[in-house]
């Protein structure tokens, strides 16, 4: 998520990022700076190399963790199966076929938004980019309910109209895995590609049109050609993204036979007789390898392929003026949030208000689920957690990005490249292989470190999977603010730690509060490595959700989702209305 | 026959009138320089000769075919007009080599390959790119994607080239060469060239004719040697340096034989001759306006062709080249440059004197 591009404003972006080297001056003030440093090595390290290295250990040990054992290539015997190879191929499909339409959709959406005269195009930025911060449990839920072949609302609305008897749609299908996947991956697509489509000097295009070039022409000559890097690595994103994901294939796909990567490792863990350790450690340490191939592959496609366009001056975009097409536009526009929003929250808060889910007459109407959920217990639990979680965790998180980013992009001190590269390890670690590894790397630890079994387990895994993203939004917003600022401090007569707190904290602020955000859903929404590392007492409310699920209560679900999506609009609300006027993009 | 025509265009962005009627005829093979301060509508002008912008009034002809009519609602698209333009940016695609670039314009006509690379050879070899051929466009300094941008606007024969502010993002050096080039290209190719900078020295050197545009509207058109020695209003001539007004009444008025007039005026502690455009009658008050350049120091007495002016030094700064120095005269302050020989000190006396050819009258 490189979200962080261009969100302060232009006059400090056109300032300078130049060379580390000028930050040498203070190199050698502080004493116990190699301490400090080697502090900071081992506690990523724990929260990055640690895990990663028990699943290798884990992988090749025949026993559960904590259980005394032998050393034994029978992990990876087993996991190399016909049956595997199937598990793979639906994997790299599944997220090939999501990857396509999202991307192809992304590009339309931001197109239109961007360089349209579409009618409150700023309005609809906003709604479009909403369903990438509603956790992904939630809409699988909903889409549970809304497409269940038999009692889904879409199904019984379309039986009701044509009298047909077979239903429209069945989520329980590859096709619901990849419709429910496209959802999410679209506006996380979007956000990338909008600021592309602004940032482009309109003169690139205008000139084609000089040339001869029809609009079109223009558009696939000159537009997206020079997007094509941006897009290939959005591309590839996507798709390991596509890889790593849990909720799709664990709602739609398993109920239908349909078995991914992710899904694999769970169910050898949590839907086995008896739970087969080695062969989900073996299997997540594959996927790591798989995972290394393709940010390997990513590399090597974008070497140097990338066409800096932005010329720092102040270009309005080109807008093209549709006509009467623009309610077209539009309408589209529209119609994309009202399926990935309003449909799964409609369902949400018509599933919450009626006694059975899919029975749905005036008489079964019911506000009993809101009683039974607020004297839940769990569900209490649950809530503080994810919030206690969500504040300390994303706090954390970020304050650890902005330290890693100040020392690799401001310092000259030795091993700053190296925490750079331990810190961004997680960003190709899927949260069910992290959480496999931190089961092993809790159950190894000595037992006057109690973190296993306890919250602690879960805040250690957030703050490794949210590293790479804080790290990103302070790099971002560090580069755009100029050494001078800095020096200049310096220079007029204030300490170290005063020009840190004043300047630097001061211009940053802004891009730390929208990466604390952004964290904090990704806390929120986090399940695949929460429903390995959670115990009793320590459950979060993604885990709660997937509990009740299983239990068939569809309709407290349906509160507790609602709740939550109301956190996320109050979030987003106060991010876009406080922060935004700051800072520019997201 | 005129190759553009500019019928009262206009142009408004909500309320902002930013182009305000404006009629302008510009001949086959000419050239000729839209100048004016920023934000005076010099590139909504261009852009909408282009295309790339719609004139919201009026009605423009290329080669006497319309290409837009505001009334008529008709609107030709940019790449039906078949016009060469060029970037103040030079929007070089970064993700082609330079001969791509080129040949951009060529494949969209799909022309023959063996066409086109005959044709992108020999324009290049035009702007001195053709051992450039096969750089990709970034690996290119400001100078050389400047003569790409020319090249690709060039190369498929446009019927006329547009030019905004294309040699602004230069150094002074190359900006100099760089225009030279230019025009001798233009001239050899006798391409009509309408062309935008905010750069007066550049709009000299460069034009057939200059049309010193302010507020939307354009305030004069004429050769450079007009614009800068015959202004029409004081607007057009504090455009170009810092001139000296002098206020004075007419005295006699009579033909120089030219087009223009001989005044005698008379101001306050000053007199002599000066010309204007138009006879103007006796007593009106005008404005006479000398360039400091055109004043020299007065040795004798002066004579009745001339215009004489006396007063103290009150500041003289030594430039290297020339020198300025302001004086103070009953008549207000005069600014004069001289040699840099000339050694005076603040509180001298000092007279000048100006042939009637660089005192020019307008009225006030
Ligand atoms: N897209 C637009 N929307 C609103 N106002 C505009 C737009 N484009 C230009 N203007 C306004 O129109 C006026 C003329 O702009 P234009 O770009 O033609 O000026 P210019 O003479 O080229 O100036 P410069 O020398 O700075 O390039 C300005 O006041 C400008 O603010
Ligand atoms: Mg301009």
């Amino acid at each position: 998520m490189t979200l962080a591009a261009g969100t302060v404003p232009e006059a400090v972006a056109q300032a300078g990022n130049a060379g580390g080297a000028r930050a040498r001056w203070w190199a050698g003030l502080s004493p116990g700076r190699n301490l400090a440093m080697l502090a900071l090595v081992i506690f990523l390290s724990f929260l990055t190399l640690y895990p990663l290295a028990m699943l290798l250990y884990g992988s090749l040990h025949s026993t559960p963790p904590g259980m005394a054992g032998e050393f034994n290539l029978n992990g990876y015997a087993s996991i190399m199966t016909a049956r595997n190879l199937g598990v793979l191929l639906n994997t790299v499909g599944i997220s090939m076929a999501k990857t396509v339409p999202a991307l192809t959709l992304a590009v339309l959406l931001a197109w239109i938004v961007a360089r349209t005269d579409t009618p409150f195009r700023a309005q609809l930025e906003v709604l479009i980019t909403l369903p990438f911060f509603v956790p992904p449990i939630l809409t699988a839920m909903a889409w549970g309910m809304l497409g269940n072949p038999q009692v889904g609302l879409i199904n019984q609305v379309y039986k009701a109209i044509t009298g047909a008897s077979a239903p429209l749609i069945n989520v329980y299908s590859y096709g619901g895995v990849v419709w429910h996947m496209v959802q999410y991956s679209t506006p996380f697509l979007f956000l990338f590609i909008v600021d592309l489509f602004r940032a482009m000097d309109p003169s690139l295009e205008e000139s084609s049109r000089m040339c001869g070039a029809t609009r079109w022409r223009t558009f696939r000559s000159i537009t997206l050609m020079l997007m094509l890097p941006a897009l290939t690595n959005s591309f590839i994103l996507s798709f390991i993204r596509g890889i790593e994901s849990f909720e799709s294939p664990l709602f739609f796909g398993t109920p239908a036979g349909i078995t991914v990567i992710t899904t694999e490792i769970y169910n050898s863990i949590n839907h086995r007789a008896t739970p087969d350790y080695q062969y989900a450690t073996a299997l997540s340490f594959s996927v790591m390898g798989l995972m290394f191939l393709l940010v390997l592959m990513q590399w090597r496609i974008l070497r140097g392929r990338s066409f800096t366009t932005v010329t720092g001056k102040g270009y309005q975009p080109n807008v093209m003026h549709l006509g009467a097409w623009r309610w077209v536009t539009f309408g589209f526009c529209v119609l994309f949030f009202f399926v990935t929003v309003v449909l799964p929250i409609g369902q949400l808060l018509i599933g919450s208000f009626f006694r059975f889910f899919g029975f749905y007459t005036y008489d079964m109407l019911t506000t009993e689920h809101y009683r039974s959920v607020f004297s839940n217990t769990e569900f209490w639990r649950g809530f503080r957690n994810t919030m206690l979680l969500g504040l300390i965790g994303a706090t954390a998180t970020m304050i650890l990005g902005s330290l890693v980013a100040y020392i690799s992009m401001r310092t000259t001190w030795r091993g700053r490249r190296l925490i750079d590269g331990i810190a961004w390890l997680p960003w190709m670690m899927p949260g069910m292989v992290l959480g496999i590894g931190f089961l092993w790397a809790f159950a190894m630890l000595p037992g006057y470190v109690p973190i296993y079994g306890t919250i602690w387990a879960l805040l250690f895994a957030y703050m490794a999977l949210g590293t790479p993203v804080s790290v990103r939004v302070m790099t971002g917003a560090y580069a755009q603010l100029s050494y001078d600022l800095e020096e200049c401090s310096r220079v007029h007569g204030a300490t170290f730690f005063q020009t840190l707190w004043r300047i630097l904290v001061a211009l940053a602020w802004p891009s730390f509060a929208i990466g604390w955000v952004l964290t904090f859903f990704g806390i929120m929404r986090e399940l695949s490595a929460s429903i390995l590392l959670y115990s009793v007492g320590s459950e979060v409310l993604s885990v709660v959700l997937l509990k009740l699920w299983s239990n068939g209560q569809a309709e407290q679900v349906s509160v507790i989702g609602l709740m939550m999506v109301a956190l996320v609009v109050v979030f987003r609300w106060a991010q876009l209305r406080f922060l935004n006027r700051r800072i520019s993009a997201l | 026959m005129a190759a553009i025509v500019l019928d009262k265009i206009s142009r408004s962005f909500g309320s902002v009138l930013a182009v305000d009627a404006i009629d302008l005829a510009v001949e086959q093979g000419e050239f000729v320089t839209l100048l004016g301060p920023s934000g005076c509508g010099k590139t909504t002008t261009l852009r909408m000769v282009a295309g790339l912008e719609r004139n919201t009034g009026g009605r423009i002809s290329i080669h006497d075919e319309v290409v837009s009519d505001a009334s008529a609602n008709f609107f030709l698209a940019p790449e039906k007009r078949r016009l060469g333009m060029v970037f103040q940016s030079y929007a070089i695609w970064p993700h082609m080599t330079v001969f791509d670039n080129v040949a951009y314009p060529l494949r969209i006509r799909r022309r023959p390959d063996a066409e086109i690379a005959e044709r992108v050879k020999a324009t290049l070899r035009l702007v001195e790119m053709e051992q450039y051929a096969d750089r990709p466009a970034p690996a290119l300094s400001g100078g050389q994607q400047q003569r790409v941008a020319i090249a690709r606007a060039l190369v498929f024969e446009p019927r006329v080239l547009l030019l905004d502010e294309p040699l602004s993002n230069l150094d002074a050096r190359l900006r100099t060469q760089m225009g030279d080039e230019f025009r001798a290209l233009q001239k050899r190719l006798g391409i009509t060239s309408l062309y935008v900078t905010h750069d007066q020295a550049e709009a000299m050197a460069l034009s057939d004719r200059v049309v010193v545009m302010h507020g939307g509207h354009i305030l004069q058109v004429g050769s450079p040697q007009d614009i800068y020695l015959r202004p029409q209003s004081r607007a057009v001539a504090s455009f170009f340096g810092s001139p000296n007004f002098l206020d004075a009444s007419v005295r006699d008025c009579r033909p120089a034989g030219d087009q223009s007039y001989v005044l005698d005026v008379e101001g306050k502690g000053w007199s002599g001759a000066c010309r204007s455009s138009a006879p103007i009658a006796q007593g009106e008050p005008v404005s006479v306006m000398v360039r400091p350049e055109n004043l020299r120091v007065a040795t004798g007495a002066a004579t009745s062709s001339e215009l004489s002016l006396a007063g103290k030094v009150v500041d003289s700064v030594f430039r290297g080249a020339q020198r300025t120095v302001l004086l103070d005269t009953p008549a207000g302050p005069v600014n004069a440059e001289v040699s840099s020989l000339i050694d005076v000190k603040a509180g001298d006396a000092m007279s000048f004197a100006s042939e009637p050819g660089a005192a020019w009258a307008i009225r006030a």
